[in-house]
Formats: C-alpha cells, sequence, structure tokens
C-alpha cells in the first residue's frame, strides 16, 4: 500500500491546484464543491486513518499556502482525515464494491461537514455567523461535495473499490 | 514503561493527530511570523501567477466574442459620431444661410437635399420639406448664390424641385447692367452652363454680366442672381448666349424655398401653361 504514497500525494497536489483554480470558480450561494475532501476521504477509507490524517495535514498546507490561510486549512484538512478515517475498511475486508462506495460517501459527508464546521469556527464571525456557515453553507457544500463524489466515484474509482 | 509503549503503539494515531493539531495551531499563533508571512506570500505570488496564465488563456478562447463585442461598439460609436457630425454641418450650413443678409431668410423656408437624380438631361432634386412644412407648386428654390429651380411636385413632408439644369427648365431673366432680357434654359451636357436665348443684336450685352430673374418670371421672385456671361454669339437676329451658373450643383445640400409668388392671374393673361 505504500508503494502508492507518491501517486496519492501526486494526486493530492492536482486536486489541490484543480480546487483552487478550477472548483472555485463553480458556486452555488458562494460554496463550491470540494475535490480534496474527497481524496483525503478516500486515502482515509481505503488506506488507513493515520495516512489519511497525515495526507490530511499535508493537503491542508499545500492549500494553505495557495489560498494563503494556512494555519486553519491544516487543521481543518488534519480533523478531516481523522474523521473520514473512522469510515476505514481493513485490509483484507471481504466487502464489495457498494458496500465501499457507501463508506466513502460516509466518510465524506461526516469529513466535510466536520472540516466546514472547523473553518467556520475560525473565520471572522462579523461578516457571517458562524451558525449560518456551519449549517447552510456547511450543508450546501457537503451536499455539492457528495454529487461530485458520486461523478468522481462512478468516472474514475469504480476498478478500484471493485479490487 | 511496556505499558506505555503499548499504549503509544496503540494510540499512534490520536498522537499524531494531536501533533498535527499543535502544529496547525502553532501556524494560526504564529500567522503573522516573518517566515510564514514569506511563504505565504510565496503561495499568492504562484496563485496569482496561475490564475494569471489560465485568465489569459480563458482571454484568448474567448476573443472572438470579445471581438464581436467591440465590433458592435464601434458600429455604435461610428454612428454616433456620423450622426452628430452630420448635425453640426446641417446647423453651420443653416446659420451660414441665415447670416447672408442679401436674402432675407427668416421669410423663406429651409430644406435638405435629400436625393438627387443627375443625368445629361433630366435633373431632379428631393428636399425633405413638404406640403406640412407650407412648400407649395411652383414655388422658388434658391441658395443664397443664387437660383436652384422650382418646386414641380409636393408631398406630405417632400417635395420635387426641377432644378435650372433641367431641359424642361426655363426661366426669364435679365442681365444686370445691358439690362438684356432673355429666356434662359439648359441644353444638357455641362451642368454649370445655361444657355440663354432671345436676347436682340441690338442689345448691348457685355461679357461677365451679371443675370438675375426677371420680373416677367411667373413664379421666381426678380433679381435671383442665376450666373454670369461667359460667352456671346451673334446670329442673324439674336445673341446665343452662355451662362456660368452660380449654383454648384454637385455641392448642393441645403437650399431654401421661396413664397409663392401670387401671379395666377398673370399666368391667365399670358395664357400659357409653362412658367417661365
Amino acid at each position: 500500500m505504500t508503494k502508492k504514497y507518491p501517486l496519492y500525494i501526486g494526486i493530492l497536489f492536482l486536486a489541490a491546484l484543480f480546487q483552487e483554480f478550477g472548483l472555485s470558480r463553480l458556486t452555488l450561494f458562494n460554496v463550491s464543491p470540494d475535490i480534496i475532501t474527497i481524496c483525503i476521504a478516500f486515502i482515509s477509507v481505503t488506506v488507513g486513518q493515520k495516512s489519511g490524517t497525515s495526507f490530511g495535514f499535508m493537503a491542508g498546507l499545500l492549500s494553505g499556502i495557495l489560498s494563503g490561510n494556512m494555519g486553519l486549512n491544516m487543521l481543518a484538512r488534519t480533523v478531516e482525515g481523522f474523521v473520514a478515517g473512522f469510515f476505514n475498511i481493513p485490509v483484507g475486508s471481504h466487502a464489495t464494491a457498494k458496500q465501499k462506495t457507501k463508506r466513502i460517501y460516509g466518510a465524506i459527508v461526516t469529513a466535510g461537514f466536520t472540516a466546514n464546521s472547523v473553518l467556520a469556527a475560525g473565520y471572522n464571525p462579523l461578516a457571517i455567523s458562524p451558525l449560518y456557515r456551519i449549517v447552510v453553507l456547511g450543508l450546501v457544500e457537503t451536499l455539492l461535495t457528495l454529487i461530485l463524489a458520486v461523478i468522481v466515484t462512478r468516472l474514475f474509482l469504480r476498478q478500484s473499490l471493485a479490487d | 514503561m511496556q505499558k506505555f509503549f503499548n499504549l503509544f503503539f496503540k494510540y499512534n494515531t490520536y498522537l499524531l493527530f494531536v501533533v498535527y493539531c499543535c502544529i496547525s495551531f502553532l501556524f494560526i499563533k504564529f500567522q503573522d511570523d516573518d517566515l510564514l508571512t514569506k511563504l505565504r506570500n510565496n503561495g499568492m505570488e504562484i496563485s496569482a501567477y496561475i490564475n494569471d496564465t489560465m485568465m489569459s488563456y480563458s482571454y484568448v478562447l474567448n476573443l472572438k466574442e470579445e471581438n464581436d463585442r467591440l465590433m458592435r461598439i464601434n458600429t455604435e460609436l461610428i454612428s454616433k459620431v456620423l450622426s452628430s457630425e452630420t448635425t453640426a454641418l446641417d446647423e453651420r450650413t443653416r446659420q451660414k444661410i441665415l447670416a447672408d443678409t442679401t436674402l432675407k431668410a427668416s421669410k423663406f423656408i429651409m430644406a435638405r437635399v435629400v436625393y438627387r437624380k443627375f443625368s445629361d438631361r433630366d435633373n431632379m432634386l428631393l428636399i425633405n420639406a413638404g406640403r406640412s412644412d407650407g412648400i407649395k407648386k411652383e414655388m422658388t428654390v434658391l441658395t443664397p448664390e443664387g437660383l436652384v429651380g422650382r418646386v414641380s411636385t409636393v408631398s406630405e413632408h417632400f417635395a420635387k424641385v426641377m432644378p435650372l439644369i433641367n431641359s424642361d427648365f426655363k426661366v426669364s431673366v435679365v442681365s444686370s447692367e445691358s439690362n438684356s432680357m432673355g429666356l434662359l434654359s439648359w441644353n444638357g451636357g455641362n451642368e454649370s452652363i445655361a444657355q440663354v436665348e432671345h436676347i436682340p443684336i441690338s442689345s448691348k450685352l457685355k461679357l461677365h454680366e451679371q443675370i438675375v430673374t426677371s420680373d416677367f418670371s411667373t413664379f421666381a421672385i426678380r433679381g435671383i442672381p442665376v450666373g454670369k456671361v461667359v460667352r456671346i454669339q451673334p446670329d442673324k437676329l439674336f445673341y446665343t448666349v452662355e451662362v456660368r451658373l452660380a449654383v454648384d450643383f454637385s455641392s448642393l445640400t441645403h437650399v431654401l424655398i421661396a413664397p409663392l409668388k401670387t401671379e395666377a392671374e398673370k399666368v391667365e393673361m399670358i395664357g400659357e401653361n409653362t412658367s417661365l
């Protein structure tokens, strides 16, 4: 599994760039789907919680450098990887592709919403209230991310999950 | 000690999570530190560079739309400029005509030539004043330079003018110095030269004499300049005289229409249908 780490790092790097310069323009209520959450959740679920947490930390550092808010992004992504890790499918599990997919979706929804709550707590409360950020924007973002995850899973991860 | 290590290995994920969280908190706490600020600034520069590159690609891809948009704006601007330039030119011409002291222009109706048909024989002008502006058939059309013609047909908003350079046009004229009278007409050809007929050999007409409309005319008021004598050729009984017309028909844009001369009785007495 560790042989795939460079591949995951590469994918995370590309995902961070795509998120920052592509998906961030695709907004609904000023919220855009988050492909980094999908990557972290996938790594956490398939590889393990520890790897997921570490990749979350790295993804946070990368997206923090690009967006200019390092600390908060690192914290949110670390929490994301850690939370998604609770949906981990152990190596050698006999789970079907459908079960694995469901786990990934569950990890995305839970981790994404948690990370969003962490970010909401760190932003300026005078601009938009944290409650509105968490409940409304958090739910919209989670929903958009889930839709994107369904697309990504069907297009790219079907084979990987079937193995 | 063994228990500690067992605990450490069992919960190392949690420990790792705590370590990462601590590092993140440190980043938040020292976010204004020089090193982190420099890192953030570099990140922002990279981000801005990528954004700029993407924008330039998107600009190139949208160049056709941008060109079309600029073309539309250009067309609108050209139309506005043309419109304002035309208005300014019209106004300048109007002011020039009104300022001419030789004519009492306020009594005249001013109109613009909107169409013209020039050929070697039958020329015609269309002006943008009609019945609604008080234009009537047989009114004299002129400019401060001289006689242009007469109104031949009138509609509600336009009028057709038979210019001096039409083979059917005739007007009674007189020379300003020798008082030689004749009938001016145009035989086709050069649009700046007309002919005066019926000037007897006995008259003292000279070259470069001014020719103006006479009181004999049934439509034109007396004294409108027509042109200057440029050629006198004696015949058996009459001179054949050529007159260089005062009006340059090639650059005619605005005209004045003189009030109608009320001499219907005179026309009736002469007993001719043609206006002279």
